[in-house]
């Protein structure tokens, strides 16, 4: 039954692919699922596959990516659910485009990528995995995941049920990611940021977690990098931040401190594969960005850089990177569709207050255009733009960056995929 | 005006701000500051002294996550006495989604279970179980005033308003209190209740003069009139939900 499934499934991608219809990535896997509910639990006790989750709110296909990189440079044959189609669906759909016709997938690992919901299902469904990443917790679309407290507790339960064969890779400095080692079966190493240089001495306003995730006390933190994320503990119950972490990747090839915690994350799951320093290193040079990951294009000779920035924690960190790099061209794309999050309030919780003269051109467009638009005037800007047309505000935008100048892009995921479409003339999903 | 300054109490901020709530503070400040109103902003965290309720000539308290709000609850619960004599006598307040819920008489969880609230407005709030989705997205009402608003709801629980208090509007696109009266949100002398994010004051400016004028008439005893500001991002971002819901402009 499985075999005429995945020859089915194949049919079905290349004849979506062949139109050209888009999203055909995910309904293979629908009809497989809905057909026999134990797909992928089937597909993979037949197979020598290692099998590595992704887990966190944001830096899930960069992290994914790193890895995939570091392994195949390595020799090691790898695929991963890419597309952002990071469902069930999704998942039983990559195991059938990468398998043989006769259902075997000739593959050495297999990277998943994670959403908040989908850990607990998906750990009923392959119950074993080699690797677990996860890598923060951070408020996102709330009309859609729910609230932070109540994922936590959620992945807390679907992690009990794990075996030492699984090894979860959790980041120190995000307090309810570390508690979720406590108490396991299975093996937990952490990785966390090197301080020096991070420090900052306050907390950004989206922060979630600063309270005790095991007592509800206030949490004490000798440090805070970014949103919660900082070397803390609880005077109460004291539990604290875990001593052995993981903070020194030999090479970081993308900006930003966000990206420091994925390749750390990435890194001490190569190091534990046993590869070295030097064998990381030299494929971390190859790493090329996921697409809208801080991946650059070219344009009319121009030089584009877009920064997915889906969520409060996201968007402030996009902000920071880019004013580092010296950024004078913003255009802020703001959407409201189902993979944006429909409520579009969680723009007042990224502090552009602190960047109201930096930017010489600003553009906004998106669904949500004028809600952007408001944010920055009560933020203080004075000279930004409002265009509806998203292909217009894109032109305009480019138009006003200077030959040697950059313009960072900063979407929400679907006004992603709508500005890399405006920009490359292809569609990616 | 001048010399007018106003003092904001922005009960529990560290807790009670999870939908982008602070763009209420931010707007209230922000149109005071146009009109040479000085503000003050208190930050009225966990534990704070119960006597910095007696300096604040508005109170703002916004939604959070069920938990923050467990922790708020048995903070907030020994100052009841205090708040209620000052809502009692007029301080104008806004309280969002899970403030404005605690506001009242009682929660009723899926299973039966009775959180007590404050008791301080003739209202109670039940969650209809599992079985009952949330009321989610975007929403339009007018008010009494003939004021139309704008902003976004995501809640479980539905609120049903006792004979002293009044609905703050009549629902035209959107579920309100409970997705069944067409009403949504309270009021009470001065205080406001309301299920809008969005965030609703940036989003609504009349209705964030109107709690301005509100403040200063309580505190000053003079009677504002304000000089209009301009308004037309508020207004396109206004018409542009509008138009998505259908909604006649």
């Amino acid at each position: 039954m499985d075999l005429f499934l995945i020859l089915t499934g194949k049919i079905f991608s290349k004849i979506s692919q062949a139109f050209n219809f888009g999203s055909g990535s995910t309904w293979p896997g629908h009809i497989a699922l809905s057909i026999n509910k134990n797909f992928i639990k089937d597909f993979l006790k037949k197979s020598k596959t290692r099998i590595i989750f992704v887990a966190g709110t944001n830096g899930k296909t960069t992290t994914g990516k790193l890895i995939q990189t570091i392994l195949e440079n390595n020799g090691k044959k790898v695929f991963q659910n890419t597309a952002g189609a990071n469902l069930l669906n999704g998942i039983a759909s990559s195991l059938i485009f990468n398998s043989d016709l006769v259902g075997k997938i000739n593959q050495d690992f297999a990277i998943f990528e994670i959403d908040e919901n989908t850990l607990p299902l998906i750990l009923i469904e392959i119950p074993g995995p080699d690797f677990i990443v996860i890598l923060n917790l951070f408020r996102d679309q709330l009309d859609r995941y729910g609230e932070v407290n109540t994922i936590a507790k959620k992945w807390k339960d679907a992690l009990k049920h794990l075996d030492g064969k699984t090894t979860l890779i959790l980041n120190a400095d995000d307090p309810q990611v570390a508690l979720l080692g406590e108490k396991l079966k299975a093996k937990v190493l952490y990785f966390g940021i090197d301080p020096t240089g991070n420090e900052n001495d306050k907390f950004q306003h989206a922060s979630d977690s600063t309270y005790c995730p095991n007592c509800k006390t206030k949490l004490t933190y000798s440090s805070v990098y970014f949103s919660h994320l900082g070397n803390w503990n609880c005077q109460n119950c004291n539990y604290g931040h875990p001593k052995k972490v993981f903070t020194e990747s030999p090479l970081y090839p993308l900006a930003g401190i966000y990206n420091e915690y994925n390749i750390n994350a990435a890194v001490l799951l190569a190091k534990n594969l046993r590869l070295s320093d030097e064998r990381i290193s030299s494929a971390l040079k190859n790493f090329k960005p996921a697409f809208g990951r801080q991946e650059i294009l070219t344009v009319n000779s121009k030089q584009v850089q877009i920064f997915l920035s889906k969520n409060p924690t996201g968007l402030n960190e996009s902000l920071k990177t880019i004013v580092d790099l010296k950024a004078e061209n913003l255009l802020l794309v703001l959407n409201d569709r189902i993979p944006d999050g429909r409520d579009v309030s969680w723009i007042w919780d990224v502090d552009f207050e602190n960047y109201a003269t930096v930017f010489k051109n600003i553009m906004i467009s998106g669904d949500r255009v004028f809600d952007m638009g408001l944010r920055l005037k009560y933020a203080g800007f004075k000279n930004f733009r409002t265009e509806e047309n998203l292909t217009k505000a894109v032109n305009i935008a480019l138009e006003k960056t200077a030959k040697n100048e950059i313009l960072y892009i900063l979407p929400t995921y679907s006004a992603m995929l709508e500005v890399r479409k405006i920009l490359t003339g292809k569609k990616i999903l | 005006m001048k010399n007018l300054t106003l003092t904001i109490g922005w009960l529990y901020p560290e807790l009670m701000s999870t939908y982008g709530d602070r763009g209420n503070i931010i707007a209230y400040q922000k149109r005071c500051l146009w009109r040479g109103i000085h503000i003050e902003v208190l930050k009225l965290n966990q534990g704070f002294d119960v006597n910095l309720l007696n300096l604040c000539d508005f109170l703002f308290m916004g939604g959070a996550q069920d938990e923050q709000q467990q922790i708020v609850a048995q903070d907030l619960i020994r100052k009841r006495n205090l708040l209620k004599q000052k809502i009692e006598e007029g301080i104008p307040g806004l309280y969002i989604c899970g403030a404005y819920q605690f506001l009242g008489k009682y929660y009723k969880e899926a299973d039966g279970t009775i959180i007590k609230g404050l008791g301080i407005l003739d209202l109670h709030t039940e969650n209809p179980g599992l079985n009952s989705s949330r009321l989610i997205g975007n929403i339009l009402m007018s008010t009494a005033k003939g004021m139309k608003m704008v902003g976004f709801e995501n809640h479980g629980g539905r609120t049903y308003l006792g004979k002293n208090v009044k609905p703050l509007g009549t629902v035209i696109e959107g579920f309100g209190n409970n997705g069944k009266d067409t009403t949504e949100g309270v009021i009470y002398k001065n205080c406001f209740g309301t299920y809008l994010h969005g965030p609703i004051l940036p989003k609504n400016p009349e209705f964030t003069d109107l709690l301005i004028k509100l403040t200063l008439e309580n505190k000053y005893k003079l009677t504002v009139n304000f000089h209009t500001l301009e308004d037309s991002l508020e207004k396109k971002a206004y018409n542009a939900i509008a138009k998505r819901l259908k909604v006649k402009l």
